[in-house]
């Protein structure tokens, strides 16, 4: 009879077998295949982990948990970084834990203001509002898509409290600014660092110049566990307010199977509650169940140890990108990093410029035709959008480039799952419209 | 608070400091998580399964410093039946359960600050003394008890952070008769000792460290002295 452990090393090679017979890579086609804006990139050892949490079967975090976020805090250089389902959960998670009453005079209340951008995605914007705070929205510049710093200084009013925005697409906003802003007004800083673990400002990692930061596990982002994200911060009493919101609300940081690890379970005070009330069931704020599974954890494991070879092939995909596309600056605004960053780069955002002679429309119609995927620039102008149209704001300027990035961005991928040979490809269709074969696209017929 | 760690441990050292007293050093699988001076761990002796529930475990506070990651140091007494099992179970080499970290016993290092510490209870602050700065602005006084002077087994440690902090200062107390021969004030732990010595009593925060009959009594004559509750931090359990 087999041991737990010997089964388990006899399922493990088993996986590492279907990986190789299911996940093995074929030679790309460009007659058939799609080239991704982004994806999964994973080998075995993914699915060895994810099958050994699952005959853990303890469900809930765990193991991996615990190791994901160790390493992830190590990896940061902060002392703090939670899991949690998403990116999104993450941003609610951050700017409701800014809300915290425990944050007594500091604390974010309704009515005050947080300046964002409207350039980007929902979810950074969303929790402003969940949390009955006005968003403050300034433009971007074109060619990096980040806050412009001369109307991120004119957009700090008397109720100004807080800034949270992206570094969007990888590119980290003007972290110089936003700092000297924050010291000079006592504003609290939230990183949406969905699309840029890796990305550096003056040599330091973005997501660690916040008081709180958010990441994103999708399997879009640099690294996966299918659903997922992570809060960091450095400031413990943070963490804690932040741990307590993800979880339910509760005050008591035990984790899940665990009773009275602070040992005052029956003897504190809280609210008008009777004395000694179970602290397990003690609530200080208005939470949510936002946790991950050990199953997604232990996937993200394995993904963290692939990061600095994700972030250098993204680096250098991009820069193949770059320079395949240089000839056509004249009609495409290409992407570039603010002063003093170094990208890791989500994507690869292009502008098709006023007097192209061609239309975005044209341009991505020909790229989608010809099984190159493309994605808008998130929302483009999230104030044009339904659900946020009629929302309370405060608007600095007139959002033109905001306006610009709607109607004439996109961008193209250059995630690690793309080879030399997908990327040649993506140039290769780029030349071919520029020498003017959209109109046979256009015309319906096949673009390969 | 960082999240919560669960770490195979060796035990790399244990001193026997006399009277059941013991410091236990401890090597986890990978460096230990980030903790702030003054929080405690969870100590199991019967191995653990991720795929099961946390054994039994009794909380100790971690002695050793933030810094030092790569171990992790814990002193105990023999009280009950678990330290019992500490004492005979617990032997260099074997393997042992850590979680950390919790607690929220921090010092604050903002202000000025008493830490009372009984036995073991020193163990509450001996990292954040090691941790001190040097140019420290705030008075720190660590009034020291134990029922010997051979239990003081932390005096090294506090002569070192004393000899190299000029705002902090100690005041050893033991309960025998060795205790004028050693330096320090007869009988346990008093605030009527270190109350003159203190530069603003009414600004200071003080924290309580040790048995449950001196948490006790320290708290009560801290309120006999009009410290409100909020600036008194008692180290208390269950």
């Amino acid at each position: 009879m087999s041991t737990g452990n010997e089964l388990r090393e006899q399922i493990a090679a088993l996986v590492r077998r279907y990986y190789e017979a299911q996940f093995s890579k074929g030679t790309f086609n460009p007659e058939r295949d799609l080239v991704h804006y982004a994806g999964r990139v994973f080998d075995a050892e993914e699915l060895c982990r994810l099958v050994d949490s699952s005959l853990d079967f303890f469900l809930t975090a765990n193991r991996y948990a615990e190791r994901f976020e160790a390493d992830f805090a190590d990896y940061l250089g902060l002392s703090n970084a939670l899991l949690v389902n998403s990116g999104s959960s993450a941003n609610l998670v951050a700017v409701t834990a800014l809300t915290s009453p425990k944050l007594r005079d500091r604390r974010l209340k309704p009515g005050d203001e947080v300046v964002t951008v409207a350039a980007g995605f929902p979810t950074t914007l969303a929790p402003i509002l969940q949390n009955n705070l006005v968003p403050v929205f300034v433009d971007v510049n074109l060619g990096d898509y980040t806050a412009d710093p001369d109307q991120l200084r004119q957009a700090i009013g008397p109720k100004t409290r807080a800034i949270v925005m992206a570094h969007t697409l990888g590119v980290p906003f003007d972290l110089d600014v936003v700092g000297e802003l924050a010291r000079k007004h006592d504003l609290w800083v939230v990183e949406d660092n969905c699309d840029a673990l890796g990305s550096r400002y003056r040599g330091r990692l973005t997501g660690t110049f916040g008081h709180l930061a958010t990441f994103s596990f999708y399997p879009a982002h640099h690294i996966t566990m299918g659903e997922g994200g992570a809060v960091s911060t450095d400031d413990d009493a943070l963490g804690r307010i932040a741990r307590s919101v993800r979880d339910w609300g509760r005050d008591c940081y035990c984790a899940g199977g665990e009773n009275n690890t602070c040992g005052t379970r029956f003897s504190q005070q809280f609210g008008s509650l009777p004395f000694g009330f179970d602290h397990k069931y003690v609530y200080s704020h208005i939470g949510y169940n936002l946790k991950v599974t050990d199953m997604q954890a232990a996937i993200g494991c394995a993904q963290l140890e692939k990061l600095q070879g994700f972030i250098a092939a993204r680096r250098a995909n991009f820069d193949r990108l770059a320079e395949a596309l240089r000839p056509y600056e004249d009609r495409l605004l290409l992407p570039r990093a603010t002063p003093h960053s170094e990208p890791s780069w989500f994507g690869f955002a292009i502008t098709v410029r006023p007097d192209a002679g061609f239309t975005r429309a044209e341009l991505v119609r020909f790229l989608e035709a010809s099984r190159i995927e493309t994605r808008s620039l998130f929302a483009g102008n999230l104030l044009r959008h339904p659900a946020f149209e009629s929302i309370p704001r405060r608007v600095v300027g007139d959002l033109s480039n905001t306006d610009t990035i709607m109607n004439d961005t996109f961008f193209v991928g250059v995630y690690p799952g793309l080879d030399t040979a997908r990327l040649d490809r993506m140039a290769d269709v780029f030349s071919r419209f520029m020498r003017g074969e959209r109109c046979a696209v256009m015309a319906g017929g096949g673009a390969a | 608070m960082p999240s919560v760690q669960k770490l195979s441990c060796v035990v790399e050292q244990v001193r026997g400091h006399g009277d059941r007293v013991y410091t236990v050093t401890l090597r986890p699988e990978r460096p230990a998580p980030r903790f702030q001076p003054g929080q405690f761990l969870h100590l199991a002796l019967d191995p653990y399964e991720p795929s099961g529930f946390w054994p039994e475990s009794r909380v100790f506070s971690i002695a050793s410093s933030p810094a030092e990651r790569r171990s992790v140091r814990i002193t105990y007494a023999v009280h009950g039946r678990f330290t019992e099992r500490m004492e005979s179970e617990l032997t260099e080499g074997r393997s042992a359960w850590i979680k950390m970290p919790y607690g929220d016993f921090v010092v604050d290092g903002r202000a000025d600050a008493v830490l009372f510490a009984g036995g073991t209870g020193v163990t509450a602050f001996t990292a954040f003394l090691e941790a001190l700065p040097s140019d420290c602005p705030h008075q720190v006084m660590l009034a020291y008890g134990a029922r010997t002077s051979d239990l003081l087994i932390y005096r090294d440690l506090v002569e070192r952070c004393v000899a190299r902090v000029p705002s902090a200062e100690v005041c050893y107390f033991v309960e025998g008769a060795t205790g004028a021969a050693s330096g320090a004030c007869p009988g346990r732990v008093s605030v009527d000792v270190v109350w003159p010595r203190l530069k603003r009593p009414q600004d200071t925060q003080y924290y309580i460290a040790g048995p449950p009959a001196m948490l006790r009594a320290i708290g009560d004559d801290l309120h006999r002295r009009n410290i409100s509750s909020e600036a008194i931090h008692i180290d208390a359990w269950e």
